[in-house]
């Protein structure tokens, strides 16, 4: 055990020192960015005989108490050689899509699982895309997928799963995509009076049980808790907008278009401390920020030519505010700004299925302590921790 | 228990307490069924930090062969052309991150990047079009199948990645019968004493073929139960029907243990077969026989003590490596469950271990992962136990 234990460390050091290379090529203002390292045993693994597995991770937030929540799209990800249990004739033994809305503790212990299929008084979302959780303890969840996204039912095939594929068979077409999701989801049966899919954000209390619905949105990708003004700020990716509910009613109290060109992908909003609110503009790579009131203040360019996805998929600010931290699921790694300066003075991650790499990690997290946690979306399927050292 | 949101200390502890209660019931159930009794097996832990990140921003496709040379050196087999548009953002210049890996990558004990190559015809050889299985010989050569549409050779080169062997061809038909090419080889093992290669051919052929392994000279084959093949398209495999007399594809491994025993995973039929070197059936058994689809026994490796005491069957249907004892090809345990973090599985393919008796695993589809498991010495099991994911004892943070 020693011996792994060094190992380790050797490892993490090594990852360490490939941050630091990075943090060596800072493009001025002499900002130092934090050193982190992956902690490849968090979280935990599930009970052995419940055989969960999680879908594309389609967000992740750290809650006051340092709980993290993750919102993943379940089984309607799942290959079906990822659900051999579920499928018809039963197939293999593993796996079931884990509970859709999970929280660990810091140490990665599973404190709160969250059954959204036998629900009442709401339509769970195809797309579950962010999530939210305010100081009260509600937590919010958004929609990713438009109507007319929506594939007919026949479009995805049961039963037994084919043999296994030639090189190529499988490649998807993940860029092209909508939305923090990559797959199709199923058709459900629905009730008269529910609202389309990928139009609502809803609110449930921290007890789990179902509080409201903001309506009329279209692909709510991802959802900001104001506490000192019950607001909610919702990325309206549909409407290209951010708009501002009443957190109570859900009421509209305002709404706001981007700087300049349109956006292009809105994947994020989040509140910073001092009331700044910034703006993921996923598909033009660019980071927009706002005063409360809508007021554009400010913006900022992360891997300028990316291509494809973009770069900007999800913002989450450090503890004391002066770093931000950049999801890039395209260039698969979490970038490190300087939040006032929003220049570009570090990065982590590479790409790759191992611990501290990623495939489309789309959702980014920051706990009390500086800790930083990721999700992973399309056939990334985890989250990851990143302590801060 | 509707929409119960175990926030609450207290009713998290109460829920996860009923979820653990209910799986050492479970798990109690499935070792009665499977005879209950404790039993001694050797015990593993996952080393998350093996092997180290690519360099070059190299990414890792689907995984479909692992090998163990005599140095202990790990070497794999992945296919780089499963590597997609956004996983290789920087070979399409949409982003910086990242190029496919050559298909095959050398590791030292370590877990460095040693020596890689592969992918491209040469000289009197052609590619796989979809590379499947590596195996390094007892002179130290590397050999590779291939199991894409027409791949109908298999291949050997030095370790350096000098070509010295074709043997069959590419663009070739189905033909369980023929004496010149196979059908889409999944593995190779060589038999040091003969100097004869075993093939498991394949995803298109359904036979073993045993070959001089420096002739390639085709010297007999056979099929399930000792059979002359027959190609007949035997369809789905069903767990109640009689045994099949053939092998389904595909025949997706043949290892020799010491004691000269020919171990055959026919995969879609959940089953091993053993033969003599010959080709003369001696006897099968299933695992997880109702597993449908891909099958439950991808691949095999013994133990390393001298009588192979122990099989490791790599289950990348069921996200497992069962543990079954050699002699009566009884399951004693199995480890490893779904899952994307160290220790978890999807659709675990190939399986080998080191001299120090430590499992190397790699997975295909989205896994696309080359895993070490530490070997840790015997422990008592209570017989069938499923271990779950084995991680470290002791935690880092």
């Amino acid at each position: 055990m020693r011996r792994t234990l060094s190992i380790l460390v050797g490892v993490v050091s090594l990852l360490v020192a490939a941050g630091a290379g990075l943090v060596a090529q800072q493009r001025g203002g002499g900002a130092q960015a934090p050193k982190l390292e992956v902690d490849p045993l968090w979280p935990k693994p599930f009970p052995v005989a419940k055989h969960w597995i999680l879908g594309s991770v389609t967000g992740v937030a750290a809650d006051a108490q340092d709980r993290v929540w993750v919102v993943h799209r379940g089984v309607d990800s799942l290959q079906n050689n990822e659900k051999g249990p579920t499928l018809e004739p039963w197939a293999s033994s593993c796996c079931f899509a884990a509970p859709q809305i999970l929280a660990f503790d810091a140490s990665g212990s599973l404190v709160g699982t969250w059954e959204v299929a036998a629900n009442k008084g709401y339509e769970w979302p195809h797309d579950p895309s962010g999530i939210a959780v305010d100081k009260a303890g509600n937590v919010y969840v958004g929609s990713g997928l438009a109507p007319s996204a929506l594939p007919p039912p026949a479009a995805r095939g049961r039963g037994p799963a084919p043999e296994d594929a030639a090189a190529g068979a499988r490649g998807r077409g993940d860029a092209a995509a909508a939305g923090r999701g990559d797959a199709a989801p199923a058709g459900r049966g629905r009730g008269a009076a529910a609202p389309p899919p990928g139009t609502v954000v809803l609110k449930f209390d921290k007890t789990g049980k179902y509080v409201s619905t903001i309506r009329d949105l279209d692909r709510p990708l991802a959802i900001a808790v104001d506490d000192t003004a019950n607001e909610v700020y919702v990325a309206d990716d549909g409407h290209g907008r951010i708009a501002v509910f009443d957190a109570n009613s859900g009421t509209l109290k305002r709404e706001w278009k981007a700087n300049g060109e349109a956006f292009k992908t809105i994947t994020c909003v989040k509140i910073a401390k001092d009331g700044m609110v910034y703006v993921c503009d996923r598909g033009n790579n660019r980071i927009q920020v706002f005063a409360k009131d809508g007021k554009f203040q400010k913006e900022g360019s992360v891997a300028k030519e990316t291509k494809g996805d973009g770069s900007v998929w999800d913002v989450a600010f450090s503890p004391d505010q002066r770093q931000l931290y950049v999801a890039d699921g395209h260039n698969k790694k979490v970038w490190i700004l300087d939040r006032t300066s929003l220049e570009t003075i570090g990065s982590f991650g590479q790409g790759g299925r191992y611990p501290g790499e990623f495939y489309g990690v789309g959702s980014v997290a920051v706990d009390s302590k500086g800790n930083v946690y990721t999700g992973e979306t399309y056939e990334g399927k985890r989250v990851q921790k990143f302590v801060k050292r | 228990m509707r929409r119960n949101l175990a926030i609450a200390a207290s009713l998290a502890a109460l829920l996860l307490a009923l979820g653990f209660g209910q799986g050492v019931l479970e798990k109690r159930a499935e070792a009665l069924q499977n005879g209950g009794g404790k039993v001694q097996v050797p015990r593993f832990e996952v080393d998350p930090t093996f092997p180290k990140p690519l360099p070059n921003h190299w990414y890792q496709g689907m995984s479909i062969g692992v090998g163990v040379d005599a140095n202990d050196h790990v070497w794999i087999v992945h296919r780089p052309d499963s590597v997609n548009a956004l996983e290789a953002a920087g070979d399409a210049r949409t982003g910086e991150c990242c190029s496919k890996a050559p298909p095959i990558l050398e590791f030292d004990q370590q877990g460095t990047l040693l020596r890689h190559w592969g992918g491209s015809d040469g000289d009197g050889y052609q590619w796989p079009a979809s590379n499947h299985g590596i195996t390094i010989d007892h002179k130290g050569n590397v050999w590779v199948g291939g199991n894409g549409g027409g791949d109908g050779m298999v291949l050997k080169f030095t370790q350096d990645g000098k070509f010295l062997m074709m043997v069959g061809k590419k663009g070739v038909p189905v033909d369980s019968n023929s004496t010149e090419h196979f059908g889409q080889v999944a593995k190779i093992f060589v038999d040091k004493k003969e100097n004869e290669a075993y093939i498991s051919d394949g995803y298109g052929n359904k036979r073993v073929v045993v070959l001089d392994a420096d002739t390639g000279k085709f010297k007999r084959f056979w099929g399930a139960y000792g059979n002359k093949p027959d190609d007949t398209n035997l369809g789905r495999y069903n767990p109640e029907a009689p045994p099949a007399q053939q092998f389904r594809t595909p025949v997706h491994c043949a290892e020799m243990s010491n004691d000269r025993f020919v171990y055959v995973c026919d995969r879609v039929n959940d089953r091993i077969q053993v033969f003599t070197p010959e080709g003369k059936f001696v006897k099968e058994a299933w695992v997880s026989k109702k597993t449908l689809g891909d099958g439950s026994t991808w691949d095999i490796a013994f133990s390393n003590d001298p009588q192979q005491k122990f099989i490791y069957l790599a289950d990348g249907h069921d996200e497992k490596v069962w543990i079954l004892d050699r002699q009566s090809l009884e399951i004693l345990t199995s480890f490893g469950d779904g899952g994307k973090m160290p220790g978890q599985f999807y659709a675990v393919h190939s399986i080998a271990t080191d001299s120090k008796g430590n499992i190397y695993t790699t997975e295909t589809y989205d896994g696309r992962r080359l895993q070490r498991f530490l070997y840790k010495g015997m422990q008592t099991v209570t017989k069938g136990e499923d271990q779950g994911t084995v991680w470290p004892k002791t935690k880092t943070q």
